[in-house]
């Protein structure tokens, strides 16, 4: 019996040794990656947040400046306005984008004839590449743009959107409602997933088809929904290419997101250390809003098996 | 009773299947104007651009031909494919590496890296491009591919991971457990056993990563300089800044760069909304 265990016990440990071997064998090019093209960059910015340099001269000119940057950029108007600009974006995309989203995703999870080529057209847009749809959108939002042309039918006489300061911003939202696709399909898979049994009960309960939507739906799909969320807050807060190709940031800074900002800082002026700082003050507020989400779970995502991750 | 409220309750479906399917369609056409009228303006005789018209009197197809020498596409197109044919290659076959290290080994600390590898999903980009940028133009990358296909040797994206892993913990142990008692090593098993059995996710992250890396505009605007070093996507926007007023061109143009894009769609419909779907955690 003791010759058992004793016999037992250095194979599981050579077992062990060789799971851990093999292990980190695989995973190896992925850590390496996580040190090399992040963990490092990561402290990198940290560091450079709190210095000034002029890339042109090289490594020699960094000079430690304290919070120096961080006191410039909360003096600085146009960080203000980047700020503005990106908050405002998301506030009305987020929500609007998730309740288009459901809604679309609730018709395409019907049972009618040629659904599997409507589903597609619907998710066609957000496969072009944002380069070509930003292309045709500065055409659709023009003064004759197709947008104005479909207005003017219901008697409304339209801005050139994107030379408007008051519109430039609502051109750039409307123009994202065409590409939310992606999010379209994920709920669409969320609903998929909610058994025909809990419906069929609920019509025997005499259940009207709101308690339904609010009583079964939103529960079964409150995962799917939390996923997209935390997605869109992430990806919201880091909008830039449209801006950048469409607008500039203009007419009058209405466009300024606030990647574009830091685009500008750190590739234009070349203030590296400044663009660190606004890089680093961005993480932290998309980290505050992620967690937000993430903590605020607990108390509306539901989930059915209990097996978060 | 029962019968008719049955009926009632079997008109009531059809006159709401009609009405969803008749906002159904209607929103697909509004979804496909922007795309039809693209093309329409592609095919557009230089004196209707600005006629305000959907559709072209007579269809000049001679713009796709003007529109590729102006452009200098084809120097572009082979510029985008070399990044995108390396960093596919490489995100499959590293992503899968370590998607195979999460799903079949019991290292120590596994959970715990794991848990980075979800968590570097939610780190932005701009947080690590000013020093990734400064790195690459230390050891003289920048104005190079290098930049745009070396980290994906790296399995850089950790979204590829989780789905790859998602995807191999469903398949039983015991193909590869009985590779090794057959005498082969976990990297042979792993190959000749286990990618095959993976092919649909495999195919999922090809067409992720193609996708990616060909509507990819941040990563070439950052490193690349050079006009004749442009991918498509950056030749586009460049071509935007010198022909404005040539729109036709301009729409040709971009019905050529999307063009790949959408065939590899179509052909691969399934495989990219299974992936998406798997991804969420709704699926798989």
């Amino acid at each position: 019996m003791s010759a058992i265990t004793a016999d037992k016990k250095p194979k599981t440990n050579l077992n062990q040794r060789r799971q851990n071997r093999y292990g980190y064998a695989f995973i190896a090019p992925w850590l390496i990656g996580l040190f090399l093209f992040t963990l490092i960059p990561m402290l990198f910015s940290l560091f450079l947040s709190f210095c000034k340099w002029d890339i042109v001269t090289g490594l020699s000119s960094i000079q430690w400046i304290g919070t120096q940057n961080f006191t410039k950029i909360f003096n600085d108007g146009k960080f203000y306005k980047a700020l503005e600009v990106t908050f405002k974006y998301c506030l009305i995309s987020i929500p609007a984008y998730q309740i288009i989203s459901l809604i679309v995703a609730m018709l395409l999870n019907m049972r009618i004839k040629f659904m599997h080529g409507i589903r597609l057209i619907f998710f066609l847009p957000s496969i072009i590449p944002t380069i070509a749809s930003s292309m045709i959108w500065m055409q659709m939002l023009g003064k004759e743009g197709i947008l104005n042309q479909g207005l003017a039918l219901l008697g409304i006489s339209g801005p050139s959107w994107l030379k408007t300061p008051q519109t430039a911003l609502y051109g750039l939202i409307i123009m994202g409602v065409w590409g939310i696709g992606n999010t379209i399909i994920i709920y669409l898979s969320g609903l998929q997933g909610v058994g025909e049994e809990l419906y069929e009960a609920s019509a025997i309960d005499g259940a009207n088809s709101f308690q339904r939507f609010f009583k079964i739906t939103i529960p079964m799909i409150s995962p799917t929904i939390f996923f997209n969320v935390v997605m869109a807050v992430i990806g919201s807060f880091q909008y830039f290419t449209q801006a950048f190709v469409m607008t500039e940031g203009g007419p009058l800074n209405s466009t300024l997101f606030y990647n574009l900002y830091l685009y500008t800082k750190a590739y234009k002026d070349l203030q590296m250390g400044y663009a660190s700082a606004l890089a680093w003050i961005m993480f932290v507020i998309i980290l505050f809003f992620t967690l937000l989400v993430i903590r605020s779970s607990s108390f509306w995502v539901y989930y059915q098996n209990d097996d978060k991750i | 009773m029962s019968v008719v409220t049955g009926a009632k309750n079997k008109i009531s479906v059809k006159i709401g299947r009609g009405a969803a399917m008749a906002i159904l369609i209607f929103l697909s056409v509004l979804v496909l104007i922007p795309l039809v009228w693209t093309i329409c303006m592609s095919l557009k005789p230089d004196g209707e651009i600005y006629n305000g018209r959907f559709f072209p009197t007579a269809l000049q197809f001679d713009n796709y031909i003007r529109s590729v020498t102006k452009i200098d596409f084809f120097l572009y197109l082979a510029n985008t494919l070399k990044i995108v044919i390396p960093s596919v290659i490489g995100m499959v076959f590293s992503c899968a590496l370590v998607a195979y290290g999460f799903s079949r080994f019991d290292f120590k600390g596994k959970r715990a890296w794991f848990l980075i590898l979800l968590a570097t999903m939610m780190i932005p980009g701009q947080v690590t491009m000013i020093p990734q940028f400064l790195l690459y133009r230390m050891i003289g990358w920048v104005n190079t591919y290098l930049p745009l296909t070396v980290p994906a040797f790296f399995a850089t994206s950790g979204y590829n991971v989780f789905l790859m892993r998602s995807f191999m913990s469903g398949i039983p142990k015991d193909f590869d457990e009985a590779a090794t008692i057959d005498g082969a090593g976990p990297l042979r098993s792993f190959i000749r056993i286990m990618l095959p059995m993976c092919q649909p996710v495999l195919m999922a992250v090809t067409v992720f990563t193609f996708m990616g890396t060909w509507n990819d505009f941040n990563g070439p605007l950052i490193y690349l300089y050079d006009a004749k070093k442009y991918t498509l996507s950056l030749g586009l926007s460049f071509f935007k800044g010198l022909y404005t007023s040539q729109w036709n061109l301009l729409m040709a143009a971009t019905v050529l760069v999307m063009l790949p894009i959408l065939i590899l769609f179509f052909l691969a419909q399934d495989y990219i909304i299974n992936g998406i779907s798997i991804s969420s955690g709704t699926k798989g």
